[in-house]
């Protein structure tokens, strides 16, 4: 019992050891944000700044947009995701209890699509935009999120184990199928509507490929996009305005996922595994 | 008169069901169908792309200019390295995941499990943006700390240096990537039944035969999982080795780092030829397409539809 209880502590120590390496990366661009020395020289790796000061972030937010990146990264995100939870839903639940013809055609229709890399239809797509005019808008980041296909996988799984006697009985007091849904299938969702959100989040906060080439200007861009611009105009220095950006961009999702950890390691835990 | 009222309702039911479907169809017909039909169309094209004359047709023209092109190759063979390269990730977070499955489950262990996620949550941009100067080649961590260790100067620039950029390249997508495999191992680890264990040690099997007898044939499938989603992911790399080039996807350093993701978007949008880029991005589709298709049929999943 002692050699085991010894042997715990050997691997929490080596696990934190090893944890402390895999983040020291994140300290340090944290430290050199505030690190008014770390401008146009790298200072020596340090613990804390060598100068403390919020210069560096002063200038991030006076020489980008920072706050309608904010801004437009949030908007996109929260349409987009609303939009392909609530899409997927409805599929997943049709597909599910629904009785129609073509139903295992359109199943295979949609599953199809997940063989079908986005890269490989992007500049049809691209063009298709053009001729309906819509580029440097934010339809093109959007329409898409009204066929999640995974969403409609997963939906169609976790809906199918829910008891047919609630809908039976809610079908003998007349509720019609979109009755059911929205006062049914919704309600006893929510974990399931959890997972496929946060999957959505963390999926849309991180595009970067079709944001780049569908929004031109400069004030409509998400914040991925904007931040690896800025960055790539400040070759080589502004090591601090740099890291500051970095902070900045990370902020929301970090904070997320310290009030939801347990949520989304599941989330993307299970997604990983029924996959 | 009976026949006809019960016809229609079955069809009004039909309909209802449809109701639920119909907006995902039509973005799937306008969004998904008809541009992968655009992009087999355009690859067997000459495409205009300022839209003056017509659009004319060159059979297989694309695909042999495309294969005789030497960066188009080179892009093929950098994307796999990176991707083959990339795989790391599986061995070191079936280790973690073990360590970590070893303390039992209590505080420690959601602990570690939050904190060695947490990589994998920073935005794609921010962790370009911090291994820039963590694998900078003068006062970036890591050479700092190899000095250290070595004793000697080490000045290597593992994203600037064309000798060492798949390598500087690879950290930073196996520390953004390594936290996730960690989270797929220890849950795959985990549901390993506990009685086959214990019935292992009641036969006298010591811990590593059981880690060699059980532990891994039963991961198998999880590191198949693994294997597959990495390798898909790898064929669409694109986001942070176009910023580390400064935005351009030439794959700087010294083409190094072009994937053909980047070779698509270079012949999309820097210099576009239309008719090029749809030849590489069937390629791109065909190697995904395959590979997706060798992962659904291991992990079961034509037959649970045949049920």
């Amino acid at each position: 019992m002692r050699a085991k209880k010894i042997r715990r502590c050997i691997i929490i120590v080596v696990l934190l050891l090893i944890l402390a390496i895999v983040l020291v990366p994140l300290l340090w661009c944290i430290v050199l944000s505030f690190d008014r020395k770390a401008v146009s020289a790298l200072p020596e790796f340090s613990l804390i700044p060598h100068e403390f000061s919020i210069f560096n972030y002063q200038v991030a937010f006076t020489t980008i947009p920072l706050v309608r990146y904010y801004l437009n990264t949030i908007f996109v995100t929260v349409v987009h995701t609303v939009l392909a939870v609530f899409f997927a839903l409805m599929c997943g639940y049709a597909f599910a209890k629904g009785r129609f013809i073509g139903k295992n055609f359109w199943f295979v229709f949609m599953l199809a699509v997940m063989m079908i890399p986005f890269e490989s239809r992007m500049v049809p797509l691209y063009l298709q935009y053009k001729s309906w005019g819509l580029l440097d808008t934010y339809a093109p980041l959007l329409m898409g999120a009204c066929a999640y296909v995974y969403g409609i996988f997963f939906s169609r799984q976790n809906i199918e184990a829910i008891p047919d006697s609630l809908r039976e009985s809610a079908y003998i007091d007349g509720a019609s199928e979109w009755r059911i849904f929205f006062q049914i299938i919704i309600p006893l969702s929510k974990p399931l509507i959890a997972t496929l959100s946060i999957l959505q989040v963390l999926s849309n906060w991180n595009s970067y490929l079709w944001p780049l080439v569908v929004l031109r200007s400069s004030e409509k861009q998400l914040i991925s996009v904007g931040v690896s611009v800025f960055n790539a105009q400040q070759d080589a220095i502004y090591y601090g305005p740099r890291m500051a950006v970095a902070v900045i961009s990370a902020i929301p999702l970090s904070i997320m996922f310290l009030f939801l950890q347990k949520y989304i390691v599941q989330s993307v835990a299970v997604s990983g595994i029924k996959q | 008169m009976k026949n006809r009222q019960a016809l229609k309702v079955k069809i009004k039911k039909q309909l209802v069901w449809y109701s639920f479907l119909v907006v995902s169809i039509v973005t799937l017909i306008v969004l998904t169908y008809i541009p992968m039909l655009t992009t087999i169309k355009y690859s067997f094209f000459d495409v205009q792309v300022l839209g003056f004359g017509e659009d004319r047709f060159v059979g297989f023209q694309n695909y042999q200019k495309i294969m005789n092109n030497s960066s188009f190759l080179k892009s093929i063979g950098n994307t796999f390295l990176l991707a083959f390269m990339g795989l790391v990730s599986i061995p070191v977070g079936f280790i973690l995941a073990s360590l970590i499955n070893n303390i039992g489950r209590g505080k420690w262990q959601s602990f570690f499990r939050v904190g060695y996620y947490f990589p994998n949550i920073i935005t794609g941009v921010s962790v370009v943006l911090i291994f820039q100067i963590v694998l900078k080649a003068n006062g970036g961590l890591l050479n700092n700390a190899l000095s250290l260790l070595t004793g000697r100067e080490v000045a290597i620039g593992w994203l600037s240096d064309s000798h060492y950029s798949r390598f500087g390249a690879t950290i930073l997508g196996v520390w953004g990537s390594m936290g996730y495999s960690m989270l797929i191992n220890l849950a795959s680890l985990q549901s390993i039944p506990a009685e086959i264990y214990e019935a292992a040690e009641v036969d006298g099997a010591n811990g590593f035969k059981q880690w060699w007898y059980i532990t891994i044939p039963q991961m198998a499938s999880c590191f198949a999982f693994l294997f597959i989603t990495s390798i898909i992911n790898g064929l669409a790399r694109f986001s942070d080795l176009f910023i580390i080039g400064g935005n351009a996807s030439a794959g700087r350093p010294g083409g190094t780092l072009q994937t053909i993701l980047m070779y698509i978007y270079q012949f999309s949008f820097e210099s576009p030829q239309y008719g090029i880029a749809s030849a590489g991005a069937m390629i791109l589709f065909v190697l995904t397409f395959v590979i997706t298709l060798v992962n659904l049929k291991m992990t079961g999943f034509f037959k649970k539809k045949d049920v």
